[in-house]
């Protein structure tokens, strides 16, 4: 049996890295990610796992590093935070294009600006479309949970694309909450080491994620189209076999809150949501009829799940945690999402959102508790006044 | 609507340290405290200021803890608005430095010191109507202050919880406030002969009794 422990989401990753027998890390310190090369490297040092540790020159080198490591047939991990994010932007999508499964670990920082150590999910949101696995852990349990959910699913063979496993930068990352470390035995059942069925051979060499001829494009693309629209399957699959072996069952898709008789509902991703789920539970126990839906995996976005979801409630409030100036709906691509999710079902179901969090501010309960006022003023109406609120200034 | 998210039983404790040199032993006065108390059936927290850190050497930082019968529910937060017990690792935090900003009535200070309470009052110029005691410990005598970066970040402390001087800091804690029983934190901390001592020598003074002697 496993150990219980009460260690950050930085540690709780760093601890499946080291379950899942990662052979080649490559690092480049930056806040907050920067606790998992920590305690990888201590890992390391310490002979607790055997793996190549090589200090990358910039993130950009991180992942060409981790890119060549997965061609030549190594399960690779990198990781990093906000600037670091978008500064390796160019080579997420060769590694997609290539079908390599490497996994990277993105503790959420702000861009400059306002460029502090706070959390916000721009960082990695800026990469969505690249041909990845996505998703949030809103604990340092859930954030263990997706090293080895993630690495299952994209070294499938029917999927055999790479990974972000979010989390909130410092709230989810550095805060300590109790983990239950599964031993080694299980983690082998559950994850069987990774076979690269196409090795970069020197004998052979040959490569496609970087370059290639015009006519040759379409394919390609159809081909990483379906790849990400067939890892669907396989999501929940795998999810179904987590909670087999490991007992803890995550819905694949989107996580219910106190939903059963919800009038109003906020739709949200990441670590704020535990903070939503208390003010919820407060709630409930003065009769209102508030709940909290949960988005667990990003991409492949789960439309149908998403619709199914939220088409049953009076008004919905869609809290995003990021920025993405000039979007339609003036608020995040969470919203934006949601909304299409909806789409058709006319204005059955109000959607407003919700930016908060930004800059790495909390979202506190009194906020949680005004949006769920001002969905209750939607319910009522039937639509809302507003597209969308920034927090703490117009709401 | 505060009152609405009221948490009655949930204890605060706050750790003022010197950057990077302290680090380590504010962390572990938190976490030996709040393992004590997990140990005892508690939900507890520990984590360092977020923004406080990294690389400011002796700057003023802040560790915290919290302890509850009840499951924590202000858990995605920075800092500890309304601390029950304020630590200081070294003598000259109380000047300067808001060290009992927010705290609660009743609350208690413990200083790592040589010194005596009335002598540190006279420089405490905040918040002292909320402060029912003051806690004298020498706990540099005891042990020494371990300088390392191990466990920061959110990472794990390889060099030992309690092996240094917060050992007998949190030991006075427990003696001043009794938050959680001497035997638990003892299980915890490695320096125990240091805890030990610290428990029997940490002096407790009554805030009233300075007040009056003006």
């Amino acid at each position: 049996m496993g150990v219980k422990k009460r260690i950050s989401g930085c540690v709780a990753t760093a601890n499946a890295v080291k379950l899942a027998d990662v052979e080649v890390i490559c690092s480049y310190p930056i806040r907050p990610y920067t606790g998992i090369m920590s305690e990888l490297a201590r890992m390391v040092a310490d002979g607790e796992l055997d793996a190549e540790f090589v200090y990358g020159e910039g993130e950009h080198g991180q992942l060409s590093v981790v890119y060549g490591a997965s061609a030549a047939g190594a399960r690779a991990f990198t990781g990093s935070s906000g600037v670091g994010v978008t500064y390796a932007m160019e080579v997420y999508s060769p590694i997609s294009g290539e079908r390599l499964p490497l996994q990277m670990a993105i503790a959420d920082r702000t861009l400059d600006p306002p460029g502090d150590f706070g959390s916000e999910q721009t960082d990695a949101l800026c990469c969505r479309d690249q041909g990845w696995i996505q998703g949030w852990a809103s604990t340092p349990q859930e954030a263990l949970d997706l090293t080895l959910l993630y690495y299952r699913i994209g070294e499938d063979p029917r999927v055999l694309l790479p990974q972000y496993a979010c989390q909130d930068g410092y709230f989810v990352s550095h805060i300590l909450g109790e983990v239950d470390i599964p031993d080694a035995a299980q983690v082998k059942e559950f994850l069987p080491p990774y076979k690269n069925h196409h090795v970069l051979d020197p004998r052979n060499p040959q490569i496609i994620g970087a370059q290639m001829e015009p006519s040759m494009g379409p394919g390609m693309q159809y081909q990483r189209y379906q790849a990400i629209e067939g890892s669907r399957k396989v999501i929940e699959e795998v999810h179904e076999e987590f909670g087999r072996i490991f007992g803890r069952k995550y819905a694949p898709w989107v996580e219910e809150y106190m939903t059963d008789d919800a009038e109003v509902v906020i739709f949200m991703q990441g670590g704020h949501a535990e903070t939503c789920k208390t003010v919820v539970k407060r709630l409930r126990n003065l009769g209102e009829k508030v709940g909290l839906v949960r988005l667990r995996t990003f991409r492949p976005f789960p439309t149908q799940q998403v619709r199914d979801a939220l088409g049953r409630f009076k008004a919905v409030g869609v809290v995003d945690n990021s920025v993405n100036f000039g979007i339609s709906g003036a608020a995040g691509v969470l919203l934006t999402e949601a909304r299409t999710a909806l789409y058709g079902l006319g204005d059955k179901v109000p959607t407003v959102g919700f930016v908060a969090g930004l800059g790495g501010e909390m979202i506190t309960h009194d906020e949680f508790y005004k949006m769920f006022a001002k969905l209750k003023e939607v319910a009522k109406a039937g639509k809302a006044d507003k597209q969308s609120y920034w927090l703490p200034f117009e709401l | 609507m505060t009152n609405l998210f009221e948490e009655p039983g949930l204890k605060q404790i706050t750790v003022w340290a010197r950057g990077v040199y302290e680090n380590k032993e504010a962390r572990d006065v938190v976490v030996a405290v709040t393992e004590a108390a997990a140990l005892e059936g508690k939900f507890v927290q520990a984590w360092e200021n977020y923004v406080d850190l990294p690389d400011r050497i002796y700057v003023p930082v802040r560790a915290y803890g919290k302890i509850s019968d009840q499951e924590i529910e202000s858990k995605y937060v920075y800092e500890n608005e309304t601390p029950d017990i304020v630590a200081l690792t070294e003598e000259t935090l109380v000047k300067g430095v808001d060290i009992l900003a927010g705290i609660k009535p009743g609350a208690v200070l413990v200083i790592n010191t040589k010194r005596p309470a009335e002598y540190l009052f006279k420089f405490i110029k905040k918040g002292t109507e909320n402060l029912a005691s003051i806690v004298t410990v020498d706990a540099n005598s005891l042990a020494k202050s371990i300088i390392t970066l191990s466990g920061a970040e959110g990472a794990t402390d390889a060099s030992g919880i309690g092996k240094g001087m917060g050992a007998a800091l949190a030991a006075a804690i427990v003696k001043a406030t009794g938050i959680v029983q001497f035997e638990s934190l003892l299980k915890i901390v490695e320096n125990k002969n240091a805890a030990k001592k610290a428990f029997e020598k940490a002096q407790v003074v009554d805030v009233k009794t300075l007040v009056n002697a003006g």
